[in-house]
């Protein structure tokens, strides 16, 4: 590669600011009220990072009742509000609204619009959010974070509408979220060949959202309505249909899945080339597959309540060759990272950075998380040990904390000498980064381990049977080095934030290795 | 349904597939990041990668679909399972009816209703019927190696080969229906008619 090509390739070389304490800047009326599209992010970004501590404790607090068989600290009902506002908070205030906040960040700064389109909307996603997390903490719901009907219309309390109200509003959250990032992504004016993979990617996701989130908001107003007894949509005792929930539900619920990772894989697309110093292996290749992951993730949705039936056989089929075909997208991304690494010699300064080893650590992890995919899809062997056993807790923990959560961390690193002037602690970084890639590498295999044993999800007691009790000791202590990496985290970039070594010049500034010059070949007798 | 039908091998096939595409994901991941030696991949080669993607789907979507119409051709037909109406014979040595509530599964065997618990004969085909009363629950036997979802108001079938070993099997709900989702157990008693079943557990 050339020096010119990388002089002209915004996709190497933009995601730079001036280092500077920006956080000191902010006074509370900028950090709630600006339109700078940093505020919004870095506001986002905190939110979100709450969200993960608070998840993160509920989630650990729950898994502490698995370690042993029998109930030892509490029974089903506070062990499922635990469970389900782990996983709501996860998924709706930590992973979604962490990267897309990460993209608010980046994006205008790659695309050189330096501004965020619509930010009113941003503002109200964000307070939205508030508000939905608010309701949720309160409502305490106990009906999982896929509430199927009419389950979730006879669990709870008395505030349980509250959960109902908070899942519409999410949606509307997420709508807000899409139409700015859209807006945004589009607002490109140069060439559409030189329009940067993070202005696809979040022309990908906006639409994604746009798209996805009316049936969430419809789901939870539907809900809210039939727990009212003013309808009678999802309960099939009063004339309804849980067919309609779940093709209701999972028609959001498919692409939302991708609403963490097509961000997290902009991000990969942003992050990488600034550490190897030079353009990734191909750009076209990483369109294809951004187009593809959006045309094709409407149509798989199925798969998550296969096989029904209640629908024909080629119905199923076509859901089953959808979601077989989703992977090649999928497997595009990772396989254009990869050869981006065979590609040149990597910096010796990229290869030490901590971001770098996490967007390694991730891409491992979607390997680990994606492969399985091969015959989740396939409903003959779904039936048998895959759905819902802990096997998919499985998959999604390594795509969701292995990666999505991953390059989100590798963006905060990144990003932390731009907002604060100063660097994090290497060592404390790089013992976060091992906890991580050690307790979530455990917490995965043991969870597909007992999802081969045919484990249930969301259960608060089980048999004594010791495959069973051993597997679940061994979850337990992986995710607590999860918790501890978290900890080491947090401690790191509050302490830093004081004591961490003030940055000259760009933090990130990596000149690309020599390339290897052929060993000059001793000469015989020397 | 592979378990059902004796089709260990296949499975094992998909398994293996499955297991090499992961390890040679990774290692290559490992070699691009430690290997010294340097060179860029031709387009052609992501080509070959994906048209090995696309005979794997292929392989799966059609391994998958064969396994699944052999195992529903079994299933009854319309009105075979009719008030009155004789089975197909020889399919089956026993047919059940099962009804999944909150939160435990109620099989009407014969002339029996029994709570939690259905005796079936070693080694043999067993054919049950579904449904759930309220919400929507789950059916799984871990030692048969099959799963269904039931939907309230659905009626559907499945069928598995009893364990040759007689003995309690667990049969468990794998869909979140409430409170009680975690108790929501039944045995699979395996053992000729007439017998007591052994202690042992499976």
């Amino acid at each position: 590669m050339t020096a010119k090509t990388i002089e002209n390739n915004r996709d190497v070389d933009a995601a730079r600011w001036e280092v500077r304490d920006f956080l000191a800047e902010l006074d509370l009326r900028t950090f709630l009220f600006s339109d700078d599209y940093r505020v919004i992010a870095l506001k986002g970004v905190l939110l979100s990072l709450m969200m993960l501590a608070l998840a993160g404790t509920f989630g650990l607090t729950f898994r502490a009742e698995l370690t042993f068989p029998d109930i030892q600290l509490f029974g089903a009902r506070p062990y499922m509000n635990l469970m389900t506002l782990h996983g709501m908070l996860m998924v709706f205030g930590f992973l979604i609204p962490f990267v897309i906040s990460l993209c608010y960040y980046v994006m205008p700064r790659v695309l050189g619009t330096e501004k965020l389109e619509w930010p009113a909307l941003a503002h109200a996603s964000w307070w939205l959010l508030v508000v939905a997390a608010v309701l949720l903490i309160i409502g305490r719901p106990d009906f999982t974070w896929t509430f199927y009907a009419p389950m979730s219309l006879r669990v709870g309390g008395p505030l349980v509408w509250m959960g109902y109200l908070a899942i519409a509003l999410v949606a509307i959250s997420e709508f807000l979220a899409g139409l700015v990032l859209l807006k945004s992504a589009v607002k490109w004016s140069g060439s559409l060949r030189d329009w940067p993979l993070m202005g696809w990617g979040m022309m990908t996701q906006g639409i994604m959202l746009l798209f996805s989130t009316p049936a969430l908001a419809l789901v939870g107003l539907i809900l809210l309505t039939d727990w009212l007894q003013l309808t009678a949509v999802f309960d099939p005792s009063r004339g309804g249909s849980t067919t309609t929930f779940l093709w209701l539900f999972w028609f959001y619920g498919h692409p939302a899945v991708y609403l963490p990772l097509v961000p997290a894989i902009s991000l990969v697309y942003t992050l990488l080339p600034r550490f190897l110093a030079r353009p990734l292996w191909s750009k076209i290749s990483a369109i294809v597959a951004f187009i593809t992951l959006l045309v094709l993730s409407f149509g798989v949705f199925h798969h998550h309540f296969q096989p029904a039936v209640n629908v024909h056989t080629w119905v199923q089929r076509f859901f089953q060759i959808m979601t077989l075909l989703i992977f090649i997208p999928s497997t595009l991304h990772v396989f254009n990272w990869v050869a981006s690494l065979f590609e040149g010699p990597i910096p010796d300064e990229g290869r030490r950075a901590v971001p770098f080893k996490f967007l390694m650590g991730s891409i491992f992890f979607i390997i680990l998380g994606g492969v399985v995919g091969y015959i989740n899809a396939q409903i003959a062997i779904n039936t048998e040990f895959i759905h819902n056993t802990y096997w998919i807790p499985g998959h999604f923990h390594a795509m969701f904390l292995g990666f999505c959560a991953q390059v989100g961390m590798a963006a905060v690193y990144y990003l932390y000498p731009y907002w604060t002037g100063r660097m994090y602690n290497q060592r404390l970084a790089n013992l976060h980064f091992w906890l991580w890639q050690v307790g979530i590498f455990g917490q995965v295999m043991t969870m597909y381990a007992l999802g081969y044993a045919f484990f249930p999800r969301w259960v608060v007691d089980y048999l004594p049977i010791p495959i069973w009790s051993t597997l679940q000791f061994w979850l337990t202590a992986s995710v607590v080095l999860v918790g501890l990496g978290f900890l080491v985290m947090a401690w790191n970039l509050l302490r830093s934030y004081r004591h961490g070594e003030v940055v000259q010049g760009d933090p990130w500034t990596i000149r690309p290795a020599a390339a290897p010059q052929p060993q000059p070949v001793p000469a015989p007798g020397e | 349904m592979y378990e059902a039908l004796g089709l260990g091998t296949e499975r094992a096939v998909l398994i293996g597939i499955m297991l090499a595409l992961g390890v040679a994901g990774i290692a290559a991941l490992f070699a691009g990041l430690f290997w010294s030696r340097k060179f860029r991949l031709p387009y052609s080669a992501e080509v070959a990668f994906v048209a090995l993607l696309v005979g794997l789907l292929i392989y799966g979507d059609t391994t998958s679909t064969r396994t699944y119409r052999a195992y529903e051709a079994l299933f009854p037909q319309e009105g075979d399972m009719g008030v009155g109406d004789e089975p197909p014979p020889g399919t089956f040595a026993k047919e059940v009816r099962v009804l999944a509530f909150q939160w435990g599964f109620i099989f009407f065997d014969g002339d029996k209703a029994l709570r939690n618990v259905v005796q079936v004969p070693p080694g043999e085909r067993v054919l049950f019927q579904l449904g759930a009363s309220d919400v929507i629950h789950g059916f799984n036997v871990p030692a048969a190696s099959i799963t269904a979802e039931l939907e309230p108001g659905e009626t559907y079938y499945l069928w598995l080969r009893a364990p040759d070993k007689p003995g309690r099997y667990l049969i468990q709900c794998l869909n979140y229906c409430g409170l009680g989702h975690a108790q929501m157990k039944a045995w699979l008693v395996v053992a000729e008619e007439g017998e007591e079943a052994g202690d042992e557990e499976a």
